[in-house]
């Protein structure tokens, strides 16, 4: 997904001179056309993530609209008081590009896994939180947020995929039943879609945006259903399972809402992001399993 | 246009501090008083009527130590930025003005307060007015000595250097007292001529007291089409002679006495 937003973002820099990119140090044989074709609007600002946030901030005092990239691991934990001071206080339309988010950086170990800056970011006021499941999502998100007028933070999935469904910032895919609801994003958007292709009594929520959260189609969806599942390589009450339970409650639904989540998070090291799907039952086997579970 | 010609008088503007502190009952009248100079210089240096009007082509003053925002906010008011009634109302219920300065007061150009952000900022605002073809303004970015303890300075600094941002001035409000105790006592960095040097900076140091001092400064930075610093000489609590030099006074707050006292003091400096 992040060459289908790199392509979208390169085009809208030639038809946008508010656009301005910035890595520290990352991007290998994906950035270097930034460099080459808008050299005054590109900067590699080194390993140097505080500095990084810095001068994103700045640039809005000037008026660009700063597409900051790195992995997400360096990209929000790090700089996280620079996010919030800098960019998040003043409102400034700064844009986070991150990577590895969930297990996409599955073999580098524990401090490339992301499993918790959905919730780091989402406790900041005023950051909104995209996380494309779908190409063509990805392809149409990068005009939308080169128009905000605030702070957004978008985990870009590793893998492409494709579904014709999978369109707008929230796509509902109704089952014939009501009974289960599954509702995934990014990463485990094509595990929640399997199963539906195999059970077409469930329904699926495909979220593109996660904060906020489309409230209308959400607590529709989980009134029409006697449980929800959320399927997410992300800590659960932190992510969007606690978003649902926040919602459910606020609108009254009566709707279970369980979690598939990596939540017991260990240091044993998988060698691919399906290690840890499988082992945090964030794949089909692990949804269908739950869905029969009373 | 420089707004030199106001000439502002560095203890008047003090007295304006203290009666804002006073009144709030507020803090952190040691860094107030010891960056006064400095924000008459460059706010002396500046084209203050760009700044009001928010023009896009306006110097920039950054203020990364944000704990002096009664200073800030009272040079403002000597430069014409601020009206007297918006001060009346320092760290008062519903004020935009506290006690660490804030964007959301006309005029100030980043909200600060956690230390080490301003710089990194300010390379923003300064790589953006060159990518935009700007070549006549100019980013000033005011530190305190403590505040060179945060490793984000020394990121910007890098940064700035290895970018030549001949239009980004850092200026060190060398008090050499931090929070509760002496810099060098903490982390000693002193000389800092030889650090910035270091990191590629051309040092001129200054009596941080002396405001001619501080723009010739500047004005010999922008000559030279290098990067430099100015390092600003200065005394914690200047001018309020109980409090010069006592790490206390970043905390203590003035009592009715010590109110009068001060600004006794202020006018008899003003006399001689």
């Amino acid at each position: 997904m992040r060459g289908i937003i790199m392509d979208a973002l390169f085009a809208a820099m030639k038809a946008d001179e508010r656009v301005f990119f910035l890595t520290a140090d990352m991007g290998i044989n994906l950035v270097e056309r930034f460099a080459e074709s808008y050299p005054s609007r590109f900067l590699n600002v080194g390993i140097a993530e505080q500095n990084l946030i810095g001068i994103s901030a700045g640039l809005c005092n000037l008026g660009y609209r700063p597409f900051a990239y790195t992995i997400s691991n360096f990209l929000v934990h790090r700089p996280y008081e620079q996010i919030r001071n800098d960019v998040a206080l003043h409102g400034y339309p700064v844009t986070l590009l991150g990577t590895s988010g969930g297990f996409d950086n599955a073999p580098l170990g524990p401090t490339h896994h992301v499993v918790d800056e959905l919730g780091a970011l989402g406790a900041l006021a005023g950051i909104d939180l995209y996380c494309p499941s779908s190409t063509n999502c990805a392809r149409e998100l990068v005009g939308r947020l080169i128009e905000r007028e605030r702070p957004a933070y978008v985990r870009m999935p590793k893998d492409n995929f494709d579904h014709p469904a999978l369109e707008g910032e929230t796509a509902y895919l109704p089952g014939s039943g009501r009974q289960t609801l599954i509702i995934g994003y990014g990463a485990t958007a094509p595990a929640c879609i399997a199963v539906q292709e195999t059970n077409p009594a469930v329904s699926v929520l495909i979220c593109q945006r996660l904060r906020p959260l489309d409230e209308e189609v959400v607590a529709g969806a989980l009134a029409r259903h006697d449980q929800a599942i959320v399927v997410e390589d992300h800590l659960a009450a932190s992510g969007v399972y606690g978003a649902l339970c926040r919602l459910a409650m606020e609108y009254q639904i009566r709707c279970r809402v369980r979690s598939l989540a990596p939540d017991n998070y260990s240091l044993q090291v998988g060698a691919s992001p399906r290690f840890y799907q499988a082992r945090y039952r964030l794949d089909k086997g692990g949804i269908e399993e739950m869905i029969c579970q009373p | 246009m420089p707004s030199a010609c106001l000439r502002v008088e560095p203890n008047q503007v003090r007295a304006t501090v203290l009666e804002m502190l006073y009144r709030a009952g507020a803090s952190h009248l040691g860094p107030c008083m010891s960056v006064v100079d400095i924000l008459v210089a460059l706010y002396g240096a500046v084209d203050v009527e760009a700044i009001r009007q928010g023009r896009p082509d306006r110097s920039r003053i950054i203020v990364s130590k944000g704990h002096c925002a009664a200073a800030v906010y009272a040079v403002m008011h000597h430069y014409g930025l601020l009206s007297a009634d918006a001060l009346a109302d320092y760290c008062r219920e519903g004020s935009l003005l506290a006690g660490h300065v804030s964007h959301a007061v006309k005029g100030v150009e980043h909200s600060t307060g956690a230390l080490g952000h301003g710089l990194p900022v300010a390379c923003g605002c300064a790589i953006g007015l060159r990518s935009r073809g700007d070549e006549g303004s100019r980013v000033f970015c005011v530190m305190g000595d403590g505040e060179l303890q945060e490793g984000s300075v020394w990121e910007a600094l890098m940064f700035a250097r290895h970018h030549r941002l001949r239009n980004l001035v850092p200026l060190v409000d060398n008090n050499r007292i931090s929070s509760i105790t002496a810099t060098d006592r903490v982390i000693d960095l002193q000389p800092l001529e030889n650090r910035f040097a270091g990191f590629g900076f051309e040092p001129y140091v200054v009596d941080g007291h002396d405001v001619e001092a501080i723009q010739e400064a500047l004005e010999s930075i922008e000559r030279r089409g290098e990067p430099g610093v100015v390092i600003c000489n200065t005394v914690k609590g200047r001018g309020v002679p109980f409090a010069e030099n006592e790490p206390i006074w970043h905390y203590r707050s003035l009592g009715e006495e010590q109110f009068r006292a001060a600004l006794a003091a202020l006018a008899e400096a003003m006399r001689q």
